[in-house]
């Protein structure tokens, strides 16, 4: 499904990833961990395709695809889904709008029918509930005024309406009590079908709690340095990543 | 005299035969003061020059047909300047006239128009053709459309009072295209008596000619007047909004959106003057500026001493879309009443380059994407347009040129 070898990315002329190598298989869920600064972030604009982060050297081949070459609106086409780790608030943008809008250009992108307002409208009331999320949020405008944990049940209310190939979420669990961690938790398994693939990028193991990864990696100075079970995971939150800076 | 007085200053003998001292007045105030130039602080972003390069030679060219409109009403048509539609047909609670001459108030004039700032005011008092006068009563829905062809090369000057009586209502649509390149002065007065509303629409596009148009509203007691301005920007444009609200109760609304790009120009002043306690306003104004365009705002709000409990608002922001675009605002508060409240913001910003790649992200294509940006952050004046079937049709436009 993902296949990113020996990655180099700049932002602004300074290198941020360092050769990162990374194999998603079809169904999997894999959980990128590290410290502030590590390339955690970069790795999720990267994906999506935002112009600002520069790919120096190496590849990424998504679903048989050199996504490098690929506009950010052709990788949503083909199934790339970043939820933001910080939602980005468009006045004057109605919610409800732009995710038909996005919808409709991205069957329209695949050669697919678009979907009429009724069946839009039946989909995304049912992910709002799922998400405990009042159905009012459609009228406002995308984010404006969302608390920060209503934005990050928006990016999952998405994400279950375009359906992508590949979710990436970037530190969705930041900002969430225990109960919305939960909500968003159950909003991530419901998509696992056993074809959809998830990098789920994080600080912290709770959310990991609930979702089970196939594999967790460490991603440290721009590299995965080490890579394992979900034990891995209950390692980290036991001794921190104090031991990265040891080991460099 | 400067070149430009020169050319719009007309020669004694080229005045309406009609004598009027009103004429002479004005044609004094002209030869005194001349007209504005960017040292003039009312002007000081918008030169006339284009105006000194044109020479006019009066061509006008086919009558410009009309557009069909959203709502059911009766229409006034000035074609080149001239009222061309047929007034036999006009519903009883709306009665057109041409005022005789002696009937304006030079006094009243001298207040408003002032000296140099007010030049193409008294340009347009000493050469419109026929002040037409609309008197509404009931229940009312008027289209006031000016246009001009392509061929257009000359110099007109309408000139409108609309006069709504006690408790009457009107929807009004002040509907003006232009595609020629001449000079279009328009003088506008609305008058709302007690108790009586009115919602006001202007819809603007222009092309090559200099349009300058002032429009004075005066609102009475428990009187509401709420205009929304959709002005897709002209090689030159210019308009003066004045409201006073003059009596207790009296409410005044003002939302505009200007939409401006290639090399056009567009300047709006507006003024709402409290001029007794007891009285309302809000004013909201968005410009968004493309290619090398230049926008300008001056927004003034007046509350007179002992106008108490009078209270306005007035926000502006604004939308660079461009490196060579220019924008230049103007919030000006003068306040001589302590028991007042009144606030101003204003901004003016770029599109975020986050909120692009969002949209992007999420499926739609760049251009795309800055359209409903663009529409977001424009669409907030229109929506305030009350009358649903017009509003409809201002955000369809609005969509389509976006």
């Amino acid at each position: 499904m993902l296949k990113i070898k020996d990655l180099h990315v700049s932002v602004d002329g300074q290198e941020i990833l360092k050769g990162l190598n990374l194999e998603v298989g079809e169904g999997e869920l894999h959980a990128v961990m590290g410290p502030n600064g590590s390339g955690k972030s970069t790795l999720g604009y990267t994906l999506a395709g935002r112009e600002d982060y520069e790919v120096t050297s190496g590849s990424i081949e998504f679903d048989g695809q050199d996504l490098v070459e690929m506009e950010p609106n052709e990788r949503a086409a083909s199934g790339v889904f970043l939820a933001f780790q910080y939602p980005v608030e468009i006045p004057g943008v109605n919610n409800a709008y732009f995710l038909r809008a996005a919808l409709n250009a991205q069957r329209k992108a695949r050669g697919e029918e678009e979907v009429d307002g009724v069946t839009f409208l039946k989909t995304v009331r049912a992910s709002l509930e799922e998400l405990e999320m009042d159905e009012s949020l459609l009228k406002r405008a995308v984010n404006e005024g969302f608390s920060g944990g209503e934005k990050k049940r928006n990016e999952i209310v998405q994400m279950a309406v375009l359906q992508p190939k590949l979710a990436i979420l970037d530190e969705t669990d930041s900002g969430l009590d225990i109960d919305a961690l939960k909500l968003v938790a159950e909003g991530i398994n419901r998509l696992r079908d056993g074809k959809r693939s998830f990098v789920v990028i994080t600080h912290y193991q709770r959310l990991l709690d609930y979702l089970s990864p196939d594999k967790v990696h460490v991603l440290s100075a721009g590299k995965i340095v080490e890579s394992g079970g979900p034990e891995l995971a209950k390692r980290l939150e036991a001794q921190g990543y104090g031991y990265l800076e040891k080991a460099s | 005299m400067s070149a430009l007085a020169e050319k719009l200053i007309p020669k004694p003998e080229a005045l309406p035969a009609d004598h009027s001292e009103i004429r002479s007045h004005a044609m004094q105030r002209l030869m005194q003061h001349g007209f504005p130039d960017t040292k003039t602080e009312a002007w000081k972003y918008t030169s006339l020059r284009v105006l000194e390069k044109r020479d006019f030679t009066g061509q006008t060219g086919a009558a410009t047909p009309l557009p069909s409109y959203p709502i059911s009403a009766s229409v006034l048509h000035f074609d080149h300047g001239r009222l061309v539609s047929d007034l036999s047909a006009l519903p009883e609670g709306v009665r057109v006239s041409a005022l005789p001459i002696d009937a304006l108030s030079l006094a009243q004039y001298d207040e408003r128009y002032g000296q140099q700032a007010g030049a193409f005011q008294w340009l347009n008092l000493a050469k419109f053709e026929a002040a037409w006068d609309i008197e509404v009563s009931g229940d009312q829905a008027l289209v006031i459309a000016t246009t001009t062809s392509s061929e257009f090369n000359g110099d007109v000057y309408p000139r409108i009072r609309i006069r709504v009586e006690p408790n009457a209502t009107l929807e009004l649509i002040q509907d003006q295209r232009d595609e020629g390149q001449g000079l279009v002065n328009i003088a506008c007065e609305v008058e709302l008596a007690q108790g009586s509303r009115v919602r006001h629409f202007i819809h603007r596009q222009n092309s090559e000619s200099v349009w300058v148009q002032r429009t004075d509203v005066d609102i009475a007691k428990d009187a509401d007047y709420r205009v929304v301005a959709f002005d897709r920007g002209g090689r030159l444009t210019r308009h003066d909004l004045k409201m006073r609200l003059n009596e207790a109760g009296a409410h005044g609304e003002i939302d505009g959106l200007v939409l401006l790009n290639g090399s056009q120009h567009v300047d709006w002043r507006t003024e709402i003057v409290h001029a007794t306690g007891h009285t309302n306003s809000r004013e909201a104004f968005k410009m968004l500026a493309d290619g090398q365009s230049v926008g300008v705002f001056n927004g003034r709000i007046h509350i007179y001493p002992d106008a108490d409990d009078s209270h306005s608002d007035l926000n502006t922001a604004n939308l660079l879309l461009s490196d060579d675009a220019r924008i230049n605002i103007k919030p000006e508060l003068e306040i001589y009443s302590e028991e007042v409240t009144a606030s101003h913001g204003a901004t003016i910003g770029q599109l975020d380059d986050r909120s692009l790649f969002y949209l992007r992200s999420r499926g739609l294509s760049e251009a795309d994407a800055l359209a409903l940006l663009k529409f977001g952050f424009a669409a907030e004046p229109l929506e305030q347009i009350q009358n649903d079937a017009i509003k409809d049709w201002a955000l369809a436009e609005l969509k389509e040129v976006l």
